[in-house]
């Protein structure tokens, strides 16, 4: 028992490192969230589908609209280069990047665990990229 | 002291009051638009208003204590023009978005800890990727039913559980010591250190793969279940398990919110305003907290997400 915090605090190396990850990464998927959605609202860019399209169909199952607007799902987007330059692609891409937020995270973190020789967690964080790898590569999804 | 008291009961009735000026008289509105042929209510209507409700969201969902993805799901889903598989992509990333933008804090003073949510979390993002599956195969209305019977068995769970600050753990089990998993934090409010320990973590191995399930199907985030397992069954102490669950909901939601992107199930229409409007919200509830008496808004809110379960129900049931 102490009525003082201790010194250097309570958090060990691979925490504060993926604390500093995830503070850059979170504040940087808020920049670029906003700015995707500014760009697709006021039309700066030229849409790929129109806005009064979605509304007119967000009452359909997302199977039933992506067969009637084929709309860019997981890296669909980044097919051609010049489709990246709608406004609604860019708002897209800002949701992958959140999507990405955690994998960064963890990566920074099984650097500082191999660097301590910390196996176990090593290979748990291993196992927890894999996963998330696995999910973004849309192979268990039938995604393209 | 007559102050405090007043200050004590005033502020929270008239937040509360206010919270529900905005929600309650907005929701049969909402409701009977929703119900209109779509396109007789222009688009940016419903963007606006689902950012505003995103925003009252979030602040009644951190002054209830529970998370913004519980209740954003049930309670759009019922009275938001939005397929339901478009209200539970956004749900999965607003969960998603409001762990990591609280988390970098709470690591660095030692409550989310890595070592007890990595295990956890990857049992969890295994699931909640075959629950996104499940959930967006299945006929939406089965999938609005059991919406509702899991909403209402929350709020039922949230009225019996109970919490325990520092649950005593007298022998930790041998998979947890295997995994290193115990750690030491400073209590504030105490002034004081608390070490802790866990038990029971294979048992507690089971419950994260059926939370990521349910999670992952419903696009919820699950910290109304994270807690009460790190908490009650594997003798974490509360503010650990709170912080805690809040990492390991942000690697399950990552693992599901990709099932989600891949099947076209996230429209950045719906998304953004409502990840935009729940974490200012969040912000803001989180400054009201320490002035108001949560108790009564906690009951309030359990009150609501029961009634959106019922809701949800009967449209499950075609009523």
């Amino acid at each position: 028992m102490t009525d003082k915090p201790r010194e250097g605090g309570y958090a060990d190396r691979v925490q504060l490192v993926y604390a500093k990850t995830l503070d850059y990464v979170a504040h940087s998927v808020i920049v670029v969230m906003a700015a995707g959605y500014f760009l697709y609202l006021t039309g700066m860019l030229p849409l790929s589908v129109p806005i009064e399209t979605i509304a007119g169909n967000w009452h359909l199952s997302a199977a039933n609209m992506q067969a009637k607007l084929n709309l860019p799902c997981g890296w669909g987007c980044f097919t051609s280069p010049a489709g990246i330059l709608h406004g609604d692609i860019m708002s897209y891409i800002s949701v992958i990047f959140l999507s990405l937020a955690t994998l960064i995270c963890l990566v920074s973190a099984l650097l500082v665990f191999f660097s301590e020789k910390k196996h176990l967690y090593s290979v748990i964080t291993i196992l927890q990229v894999l996963v998330l790898l696995v999910a973004a590569s849309g192979i268990m999804s039938g995604g393209r | 002291m007559k102050i405090s008291v007043a200050r004590r009961l005033v502020i929270p009735a008239a937040v509360t009051g206010t919270l529900l000026m905005l929600l309650l008289p907005a929701m049969p509105l909402l409701a009977a638009a929703a119900a209109q042929p779509a396109g007789l209510t222009p688009w940016w209507v419903w963007v606006l208003a689902l950012f505003v409700f995103s925003f009252v969201l979030g602040i009644v969902a951190v002054l209830a204590g529970v998370g913004g993805g519980v209740l954003f799901v049930p309670i759009v889903s019922s009275f938001f023009p939005f397929h339901l598989d478009f209200v539970r992509g956004a749900g999965l990333l607003v969960a998603m978005a409001g762990a990591l933008s609280a988390g970098p804090p709470l690591m660095r003073k030692g409550l989310a800890d890595l070592k007890l949510g990595l295990p956890m979390a990857l049992v969890g993002s295994i699931s909640s990727i075959a629950g996104a599956l499940v959930g967006l195969a299945m006929p939406a209305q089965n999938v609005q039913l059991l919406l509702g019977i899991v909403i209402i068995s929350i709020a039922a769970i949230m009225i019996k559980a109970g919490r325990s600050g520092y649950p005593e753990v007298s022998q930790p089990d041998r998979l947890s010591q295997m995994l290193q998993i115990s750690g030491l934090y400073y209590e504030e409010f105490g002034k004081h250190e608390v070490s802790w320990q866990v038990h029971r973590t294979p048992l507690g191995l089971v419950f994260f793969f059926i939370i990521g399930f349910i999670g992952g199907m419903f696009g919820l985030g699950a910290g109304f279940a994270n807690v009460p397992v790190f908490n009650l069954l594997m003798g974490v102490p509360l503010k650990v398990a709170v912080a805690t669950s809040g990492l390991v909901l942000s690697i399950n939601g990552s693992a599901a919110a990709w099932v989600y992107l891949f099947k076209g199930a996230v429209l950045p229409l719906i998304a953004v305003p409502s990840i935009g409007g729940m974490m200012l919200g969040s912000k803001i509830g989180a400054k009201m907290l320490p002035k108001v008496n949560t108790r009564t808004i906690r009951l309030i809110v359990i009150t609501i997400l029961a009634l959106s379960g019922f809701r949800s129900l009967l449209k499950g049931l075609g009523i």
